[in-house]
């Protein structure tokens, strides 16, 4: 009997498939090399060619916005309380690593008020509090580079949300440090 | 008596002197006041130094010596809520170190807020919230309350008394020691180190970036523990009757201890990442530790 599933990340990842698919796969070339072969004998079949012209296009664009994901992720970490989100294209990263346009806003005003309480504080604690802000920034970042090479991993997910979330919470805490009145 | 020797007495004098000068320029504060048994004591304080202590009267207490650059310390009270608040003058930025002891009311509940001041606090039972931006905290923390300790960057020691309060500690970059500690905990840190030693825990979170979690705990039957980190290695040493049901997961560390042996499974067959999905006894108990390049020790010791 097969075990329930209740969560996505429990389902396997390491299905074999039931067959050899190759056979058929190359069938499929097979018939659609000597289609293409017959469309030139037969103009009135060209809008079929378009299509295939179009769909190896579109295969280009996907396999570039893929590198591109990956150069985006796997770029050198910065320096935190003095660096903003780099800015990247929305429209590139998946759906579950876009963060929200008011969230970026956010955070960099944050940063901005940061950076003013960081300059007042002594040298030694400024040197301290901002390697622990460029830590949470590095550890973002990592999670990114993780998540470029697999995007749909359940864990580095998770751990990106609650990092950021981490990293708003610290950021806040520097801020109103030593604001509290009575 | 050469030259030399005068010189020397002269020296020796000014010297001697300096002490007594540093004492004219400083101001001292002696302040009784009267206060609810179960009141509320507020605090601030920038530089120097806040040492709170529970006592027996229902006064409030405040002495100390106060530099030169201290304006005055205010100690109103109202309503069972006395405020001690440090006055420094208009536009100063250095912040003259104000060293305070304060005796409250044992049941009193107590804030401090501070900036670079150290803060203790002793043999007070009721809620504490203690604050710092770079000042240390060493505090004792009476069960059946929900109370916090929080600093940007100044080390963090807490105290429990082994009843069941609720308690979240969090710093920046300091590190948090915790013991004797019962109940439910939040522990947070970006860099700094955590140690947390528990007894009878019925729910802890922690999570860590990059410093070393280290928790050592005897849970209640049916406790609940999440921990997360990214960097930091994990030593969770975990006890219950009733047994865990551990849901353990690294995405490039490594996963060891007495409770994970050959039950570690790769993630995926082709990709990083190991898990430790078990239950051990009645798995009355939850754990559940997750990191990104950490370490994570499992034991039951």
């Amino acid at each position: 009997m097969s075990k329930r599933v209740n969560r996505i990340d429990e389902l396997s990842k390491d299905i074999p498939p039931s067959r050899d698919l190759w056979p058929a796969i190359a069938a499929a070339i097979a018939d659609q090399v000597s289609a293409d072969l017959s469309m030139k004998a037969v103009p009135g079949r060209r809008r079929v060619g378009w299509w295939s012209a179009a769909g190896l296009a579109a295969s280009l664009a996907l396999v570039s916005i893929g590198v591109l994901i990956g150069r985006q992720f796997g770029q050198p970490a910065q320096p935190v309380a003095n660096t903003t989100i780099p800015a990247r294209d929305p429209a590139l990263l998946p759906a579950s690593m876009q963060r929200d346009a008011e969230y970026r806003k956010q955070r960099e005003e944050l940063v901005v008020q940061v950076n003013a309480k960081l300059a007042a504080m002594p040298p030694a604690e400024r040197a301290k509090v901002a390697a622990s802000l460029a830590t949470l920034r590095k550890s973002i970042q990592d999670i990114e580079a993780a998540l470029g090479h697999d995007p749909a991993n359940a864990l580095l997910q998770e751990l990106l949300v609650t990092s950021c979330q981490e990293e708003m919470r610290a950021l806040t805490t520097v801020r109103d440090s030593g604001h509290q009145e009575i | 008596m050469s030259d030399a020797a005068i010189r020397s007495l002269r020296v020796l004098c000014v010297l001697g002197a300096m002490p007594l000068a540093a004492l004219a320029n400083e101001n001292t504060i002696d302040r009784t006041v009267a206060a609810d048994a179960r009141g509320e004591v507020v605090i601030s304080n920038v530089s120097g130094n806040v040492d709170v202590r529970g006592w027996d009267r229902n006064e409030v207490q405040v002495k100390g010596r106060l530099d030169e650059d201290v304006e005055r310390v205010d100690v109103d009270t109202s309503g069972g809520r006395t405020t001690i608040k440090v006055i420094l003058p208009k536009g100063s930025h250095d912040g003259g170190d104000a060293m305070l002891e304060i005796q409250v009311p044992r049941g009193s509940s107590v804030e401090v807020s501070a900036v670079s001041a150290d803060v203790t606090s002793r043999g007070v039972q009721g809620a504490q919230r203690l604050t710092t931006v770079s000042g240390e905290i060493i505090a004792d923390i009476s069960g059946g309350n929900d109370s916090q300790v929080r600093s940007v960057s100044g080390d963090i020691t807490v105290k429990g008394d082994s009843k069941a309060g609720a308690l979240r500690v969090s710093s920046v970059s300091g590190s948090l020691q915790l013991t004797n500690g019962a109940g439910k905990l939040d522990v947070v840190t970006v860099s700094g180190d955590a140690r947390v030693h528990m007894v009878d825990a019925s729910e802890i979170n922690g999570r860590t970036t990059s410093g070393e979690l280290e928790l050592h705990a005897k849970l209640v039957r049916d406790a609940r523990v999440s921990v997360e980190g990214v960097s930091g290695d994990m030593n969770l040493d975990l006890g219950n009757t009733g047994g865990l049901a551990l849901e353990i997961e690294s995405f490039s560390g490594e996963i060891t201890g007495c409770l994970a042996g050959d039950k570690v499974q790769k993630v995926s067959k082709y990709g990083p990442g190991v898990r430790l999905n078990t239950n051990i006894g009645d798995a009355a108990a939850r754990v559940r530790a997750k990191t990104l390049s950490g370490d994570i020790e499992i034991c039951d010791r």
